[in-house]
């Protein structure tokens, strides 16, 4: 077995029913596994069964090298980054310092080795603040370094860019990416971003109501579906069934890849696009530098991004219309 | 007014005279409430911790229990310590009724459900999932609780002056379960009703200011160690 965190029949119980349950997954020692879920999906709990941390009754093991772990060496190997970053009192190197602390290195060692992680997440300058004073932003990355700083072969990391504005966002995604290049970890990131999963993390799990989907190299699982559930979370969210679309399973397509085929009222007017579909428009709405159609079509809704650049007219609600949709992938396990 | 500032004037030069007995009856209130507050500590903080983080059935009532008994009358201790040491009460046969024991069981029942239901709050108002963060840097389950309690320090603190300044100025029980014997269980409060029943207003104000001055150096210190590690960390 190659050195990493697995599982193994891992199930998670909470008041008499199942919240998680996975069977077999492995993150190998220098790579990231994204598990990317709706919200409640269980991808906390599953995140914190795996770091052995929490409360619920939870069932099958964990291994660390292959071999099941026990909570103290749990303790001893894992830094965990929670959504909201719950810092100590006092100041942010103390902070970025306390894992190293309860591992019982001394206080002024302990400073020592953290200082780097404050250069890595470019909080150097924030050393002696008082970490109650932190922007949220700020006050994350204190929460990253602190993780990073205790040298952890397990590196947990639950939504940690919740809440932060998008160039935060982007500065800490990079930060983040950075720091784990470096790192001989097996992290675990949960996340209901796709983008954020493509950023970090060589392998993704899609977690569904408690249940892995899908798991695989990032790439290949963000870009195929099998479902229509794993569909909408990876943003295919428009589907056509097999009856209007002539194929042997349902297609999916991302909003952007469908587009309103000016002027066209049939389809037979629009030969060159992969599949075309006729509906009603049941509204139009321009987003800045796109425009959302909405379409209802005998086979269920269907959403169109339109680029604005140039700007079309958007046809009048309740006229009829031709989407064509220009990639899809079809939904094998439909 | 002029009693008052008699009184005022007398009770200083007391102080500044020195007198034995005075100082005997600073040092046994001293003595009875510290270690009151110190044994209602030991019952009130796991009781408190437990209370706060336990997921049992009756925690709730136990929690409004404890609330109530801040508002806990001390002659309604009193009595109950008084029955219970009673020479044919159920502890009669210790023989501990009028001792400084007494007194310090007496006082100690009066702050635990202080320090229980504080403590409670203390540790609530820390983040839920504090203990989880902790956990997930390397702390085990005793090192996380410790750094639990260590982020609740000035709740915890202020719960420790809330708990000594409710004992040290209680009268009701100190008197009943104490009996106010001089030289064995008076203590400043005890000391203060007797002299102002005797109109010796000025002994009566010089014990009055020596006990402010006690309430006010022991909060002043705890004040101190509170706010000290706050600044640094």
């Amino acid at each position: 077995m190659t050195p990493g965190l697995s599982c193994r029949d891992l199930s998670v119980h909470a008041d008499g029913r199942e919240l998680v349950q996975a069977a077999t997954l492995h993150v190998p020692a220098g790579r990231t596994l994204a598990v990317l879920g709706p919200n409640g999906a269980g991808k906390s709990t599953l995140l914190r069964a795996l770091g052995l941390l929490g409360r619920h009754r939870t069932t099958g093991e964990v291994l660390l090298d292959g071999r099941p772990v026990t909570p103290t060496q749990m303790r001893a190997a894992v830094g965990a980054v929670l959504q909201r970053p719950i810092l100590r009192r006092g100041t942010v190197v103390a902070n970025v310092a306390s894992g190293l602390r309860f591992r019982g290195v001394g206080r002024r060692e302990a400073d020592d080795r953290a200082r780097p992680w404050l250069d890595a997440l470019g909080i150097a300058h924030l050393a002696a603040r008082d970490a109650r004073t932190l922007s949220g932003g700020e006050a994350q990355r204190v929460s990253i370094a602190r993780a990073l700083a205790v040298g952890p072969r397990v590196l947990l990391l639950d939504e940690p860019f919740t809440g932060l504005d998008p160039t935060t966002r982007a500065d800490l995604v990079a930060d983040l990416r950075a720091a784990l290049d470096h790192h001989a970890a097996a992290a675990v990131l949960v996340t209901h971003d796709r983008h954020e999963a493509l950023a970090l993390a060589h392998d993704t799990a899609l977690l569904i109501r408690g249940r892995v989907r899908q798991h695989g190299p990032t790439r290949c699982v963000l870009d195929d579906p099998r479902d229509p559930e794993t569909a909408r979370l990876l943003g295919y969210t428009n589907l056509v069934p097999p009856g209007t679309s002539g194929r042997p399973h349902t297609l999916a397509a991302r909003p952007e890849h469908c587009r309103l085929v000016p002027g066209a009222t049939d389809p037979a007017d629009v030969p060159e696009a992969l599949l075309v579909v006729a509906g009603t428009l049941r509204r139009g709405v321009r987003l800045g530098r796109t425009t959302r159609l909405d379409v209802d079509t005998p086979a269920g809704p269907l959403t169109c991004l339109d680029p604005d650049e140039p700007p079309a007219p958007i046809p009048p609600t309740n006229s009829p219309v031709v989407v064509a949709v220009g990639r899809a992938r079809p939904l094998r396990a439909d | 007014m002029d009693v008052l500032l008699d009184g005022l004037a007398e009770a200083l030069r007391l102080l500044a005279t020195g007198d034995e007995d005075t100082w005997a009856i600073t040092a046994l209130t001293l003595r009875v409430s510290l270690t009151a507050t110190a044994v209602a500590l030991l019952l009130g903080l796991p009781l408190g911790v437990g209370v706060a983080l336990g997921r049992f059935p009756g925690r709730r009532v136990l929690l409004a229990g404890a609330n109530t008994g801040m508002g806990l009358p001390p002659v309604v201790v009193g009595l109950f310590v008084t029955v219970l040491l009673w020479r044919s009460g159920p502890l009669g046969g210790l023989d501990l009724l009028y001792t400084p024991t007494a007194m310090i069981v007496a006082q100690a029942a009066i702050a635990t459900p202080i320090v229980v239901a504080l403590v409670a709050v203390a540790v609530q108002q820390v983040d839920p999932e504090f203990r989880i963060q902790m956990q997930g840097l390397g702390a085990g389950r005793l090192r996380s609780l410790l750094a639990l309690l260590s982020e609740a320090r000035l709740p915890l603190l202020a719960a420790t002056m809330a708990a000594f300044g409710a004992v040290v100025s209680e009268v009701g029980a100190a008197q009943m379960v104490g009996g106010n014997l001089v030289g064995q269980t008076r203590v400043l409060t005890t000391a203060a009703v007797l002299a102002t029943s005797r109109g010796q207003f000025a002994l009566a104000i010089a014990f009055g200011l020596i006990l402010l001055g006690i309430a006010f150096a022991v909060n002043l210190t705890l004040t101190l160690v509170q706010q000290r590690r706050t600044a640094d960390r």
